[in-house]
C-alpha cells in the first residue's frame, strides 16, 4: 500500500463518510461570510490615503506623482536623497521602458548586490499597505529580493481595498507560479527582539503612488 | 527529535541559567506587549478568531477532500506531490530527491516541519552540505543547537552570544557586536548560499486547495531568496495546513502575524504554484511538495484533534509561565511551550514525554491567547489522564492519591486530616510561601507552595454560617 492510501484510509476511517464537494464548498465560502464583520477597518476613507498611512507606518517611504510620466523625475529624486549612482536594474516591463529616463541609466540584468532596482507593482492592498507582484517573463522575482533599495512603482487605481479583494482577483485568472505581497522592508527580530532592516532582502522600500490612471 | 525522559534536570539546569532568564524575558516580554497592542486594535479579533477556528474545523472535517483538491491543482501546475505517513518516509523522500539531482549544497527556509521530521540529520547523513537561511536558524546552526521557539528559534541566545559566534563563524567578522552590524555580516554571508544552492528548501505556513499553491510567510525575505535561484524547489508541509482557497488563507494569516510578532502582515506573503514555466525570468525548474502525515490522521480520531487547528503561532509559549521560566530546550521536542506538551506525546509518545503535561500550572492563559481557541489547558488534562491509566505515574504519586481518595470519600475523617494538616504545613511557610516541604519535595523542588490559610475553607465557610444565624 502507498503512503497515499495509508493516510487517506486512516482519514476517512476517522473520519466516517464525506459529504459532496459542492456542498463542502458552499460550506468553505459560508465560512467568511459576511467579510466585514473579521476584518479590520482601512486607515483612511481613501484608498490611497489608507494605503500610504499603512506602509509608511511600516517603513516603506512614498512620493505620490501625476502620471507615469513624472516617474523619471521621482527615480532621480530618490537616487540622489541616497547618494545613490544613476545607474539601477529596472524590470524589463514595455510601460517602464518607454518611458523618458533623461540623464539615468536603467540596465535589465540584476547583479547579486545591485544597489537599486525599479518594478511595477500589480496591485496595493489598502487593508495592509502590502504591495503584490506576481512573477512572469517581464518579472524576475529576484529583483524585488536581492536589492538594498527597490523602489516600486504603483498605480492608485490599482488599489484594492482588503485582502480579500485581492484573493478574488487571483481566483478569476491564471494561477501565476509565484505571487508575493510585499509588505514593508525586509526586517529581522532574531537578535534579542530589537528591529533590524535589510536581513536578506531590501533594506529600503520606496513606492512612487502615481495618481493618473495608465 | 525526541524528548529525553530527563524533561527535570534540564529544567533545573535552565532555572539556574540567569543568562538565559534575561534572554527569554526580553523576547517574550516584547511579544507579549506587541500581541496585546495588535489585538486592541483590532476590535474584530474576536470575530476573527471564531471564524478562523470554524476554518481550521472545517478543514479538519474534510481533510481528505482537501488534500485530494491540492493534489490534484498543483499536480496540474507542473509540481510533483509525494506523500509520507511518518517522520522517516519523508527524510527519505527529501532526500532521495537531493541524491538524484547530485545536490551538494542545499539552502533551507525555516520550518519547524522540517525539523519535526529530522531533516537537518537526515542531509548530513547523506553528505550534503546545508545552510539555514532565516538569520535565527542561521545563528543556531553556527551554535550546534536546536530551534528553542517556534517563531523565535534563537531566543535564548543573547547579543553577546551572538557576536561570539558570529565572530568564529563569519568570514570575514562583523566589524561590530550591535545588532545591525551582525545582521549586515550574515547577510554578506549567506548571500553567497542563495546564488550557489543546487537546492531551496522550505515549509509552509499553508496549502491553498483551489489553486494548489503552497504559502509561506516571512519578515526576511529569505525564503524568496531560499526558493528562486536554486534548480530545484521543495516543499515539506503537514496535511493539516490545508486551506479552502486564498482568502481562507488570509483570514488565518490577519490572526497568525499578530499572535505571533503583533504586526498585521509579515513583509512578504509568497504564494508558490509549480515550478518556472515557459517564458519566465526566474524560478526552480522543479518543485516537489512533501505532504507529511505523522501522527495527524491518528490525531483526528482520538481527543487531541482540536490539536490540528494548531497555525504555529508561538502565542501560548509567549505567555507560559513554565516556558518563560525554563525556554524552549528544557522541552526536550521539536515543539516547546504549551502547544508542545500537547504535540510532543504524539510525535514521541508519552511514556517518553509525561513530564511535558505535568509541568503545566493549568493558569489557562495559553488558551486565552490561542488565536484558533485551542483549549491547551484541557488537551494537557487529557494526557495526564491517559498517563494515569496507562499506568506510566510512579508509585509514590499514585500511592499519595490513593491515601487523598480515601480520605476524599470519607468527609469527617477528611475535615480532621485538614485541621491537623494545615497548622502542620504552617510551621515550612515564610513570608506567605513554603519553598520545601516534607513528602511533596517533587513539587516544591520546583516551584514555591502557597502558604495555606490557618484555617480550612470548609471550618471558616461554617464559622460564616454560624455568625449569620
Ligand atoms: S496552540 Fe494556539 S497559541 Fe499555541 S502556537 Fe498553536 S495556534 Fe498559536
Amino acid at each position: 500500500m502507498t503512503a497515499r492510501t495509508r493516510i487517506l484510509s486512516a482519514i476517512r476511517t476517522a473520519l466516517g463518510p464525506g459529504k459532496p464537494p459542492a456542498q463542502i464548498a458552499a460550506e468553505a465560502a459560508a465560512l467568511l461570510d459576511p467579510a466585514d464583520i473579521a476584518r479590520p477597518r482601512l486607515a483612511a476613507p481613501s484608498l490611497p490615503d489608507a494605503f500610504a498611512q499603512k506602509a509608511t507606518a511600516l517603513g516603506t517611504s512614498i512620493d505620490r506623482v501625476a502620471s507615469l510620466a513624472d516617474v523619471p523625475r521621482a527615480m532621480a529624486r530618490y537616487l540622489d536623497a541616497h547618494g545613490l549612482p544613476p545607474r539601477f536594474a529596472m524590470q524589463p516591463a514595455p510601460d517602464l521602458a518607454a518611458l523618458d529616463w533623461q540623464g539615468l541609466a536603467p540596465h535589465p540584468g540584476l547583479a547579486p548586490d545591485e544597489p537599486a532596482a525599479l518594478g511595477l507593482a500589480l496591485h496595493g492592498i489598502a487593508e495592509s499597505g502590502s504591495l503584490v507582484i506576481h512573477s512572469g517573463p517581464e518579472n524576475p522575482i529576484l529583483m524585488a529580493f536581492l536589492p538594498l533599495h527597490h523602489v516600486v512603482l504603483l498605480r492608485e487605481a490599482t488599489l484594492l481595498p482588503y485582502l480579500e479583494d485581492y484573493a478574488a482577483r487571483l481566483s478569476a485568472e491564471t494561477v501565476p507560479r509565484n505571487a508575493i505581497l510585499i509588505t514593508g522592508p525586509s526586517g529581522t527580530t532574531d537578535i534579542e527582539g530589537s528591529y533590524v532592516r535589510g536581513a536578506h532582502g531590501p533594506g529600503f522600500l520606496h513606492v512612487i503612488l502615481i495618481a493618473e490612471p495608465g | 527529535m525526541s524528548a529525553l525522559p530527563d524533561f527535570k534536570n534540564r529544567a533545573r539546569a535552565a532555572l539556574a541559567d540567569p543568562v538565559l532568564k534575561v534572554a527569554i524575558d526580553r523576547t517574550t516580554g516584547n511579544a507579549e506587549r506587541k500581541r496585546a497592542a495588535a489585538v486592541a486594535a483590532f476590535p474584530e479579533f474576536e470575530a476573527a478568531r471564531a471564524r478562523g477556528k470554524a476554518i481550521k474545523d472545517h478543514v479538519t472535517a474534510h481533510i481528505d477532500h482537501y488534500l485530494e483538491q491540492f493534489e490534484r491543482n498543483a499536480t496540474a501546475r507542473g509540481a510533483q506531490v509525494h506523500w509520507a505517513a511518518d517522520d522517516a518516509e519523508a527524510r527519505a523522500i527529501v532526500t532521495r530527491i537531493c541524491l538524484a539531482a547530485d545536490a551538494k549544497l542545499v539552502t533551507r527556509a525555516k520550518s519547524m516541519l522540517g525539523e519535526e521530521i529530522g531533516l537537518p540529520h537526515a542531509l548530513a547523513d547523506a553528505g550534503i552540505e546545508r545552510v539555514e537561511t532565516d538569520l535565527a536558524e542561521h545563528i543556531i546552526q553556527l551554535a550546534g543547537e536546536a530551534p528553542s521557539h517556534i517563531i523565535w528559534p534563537a531566543m535564548h541566545r543573547t547579543r553577546e552570544q551572538v557576536a561570539e559566534l558570529f565572530k568564529a563563524g563569519h568570514q570575514p567578522p562583523p566589524a561590530a557586536e550591535d545588532p545591525a552590524t551582525m545582521v549586515q555580516s550574515a547577510r554578506r554571508v549567506l548571500r553567497q548560499k542563495f546564488l550557489s544552492a543546487d537546492i531551496g528548501i522550505s515549509g509552509a505556513n499553508f496549502l491553498v486547495a483551489d489553486t494548489g499553491a503552497t504559502c509561506t510567510v516571512t519578515n526576511e525575505g529569505n525564503a524568496e531568496l531560499t526558493t528562486t535561484p536554486p534548480r530545484i524547489h521543495i516543499v515539506t508541509a503537514g496535511i493539516e495546513k490545508l486551506v479552502p482557497s486564498t482568502a481562507h488563507a488570509f483570514a488565518l494569516l490577519r490572526l497568525l502575524v499578530r499572535s505571533a510578532t503583533g504586526g498585521e502582515m509579515t513583509q512578504y506573503t509568497t504564494f508558490h504554484a509549480g515550478p518556472r514555466r515557459p517564458g519566465d525570468a526566474d524560478g526552480p525548474e522543479e518543485m516537489h511538495i512533501v505532504l507529511v502525515d505523522n501522527g495527524r490522521s491518528r490525531m483526528l480520531a482520538n481527543e487531541f484533534r482540536e490539536m490540528l487547528r494548531c497555525i504555529r503561532c508561538g502565542a501560548c509559549m509567549n505567555h507560559c509561565v513554565v516556558y518563560r521560566q525554563i525556554g524552549g530546550h528544557a522541552y526536550g521536542g521539536t515543539y516547546p511551550g504549551p502547544m508542545g506538551s500537547v504535540l510532543t506525546p504524539v510525535l514521541d509518545g508519552l511514556a517518553a514525554s509525561r513530564d511535558l503535561p505535568n509541568a503545566c500550572t493549568m493558569n489557562g492563559r495559553c488558551a486565552e491567547v490561542c488565536p484558533v481557541g485551542i483549549p491547551l489547558p484541557t488537551l494537557l488534562r487529557a494526557w495526564r489522564r491517559r498517563s494515569w491509566r496507562e499506568g506510566l505515574e510512579p508509585g509514590s504519586l499514585r500511592a499519595g492519591i490513593g491515601i487523598w481518595a480515601q480520605l476524599a470519600r470519607r468527609p469527617r475523617l477528611y475535615r480532621l486530616a485538614t485541621r491537623i494538616g494545615l497548622p502542620l504545613m504552617r510551621l515550612f511557610g515564610k513570608g506567605g510561601w513554603i519553598a520545601r516541604l516534607p513528602l511533596a519535595g517533587g513539587w516544591t523542588a520546583h516551584r514555591d507552595l502557597p502558604r495555606p490559610a490557618a484555617r480550612s475553607f470548609m471550618d471558616q465557610y461554617r464559622a460564616r454560617q454560624k455568625g449569620r444565624k
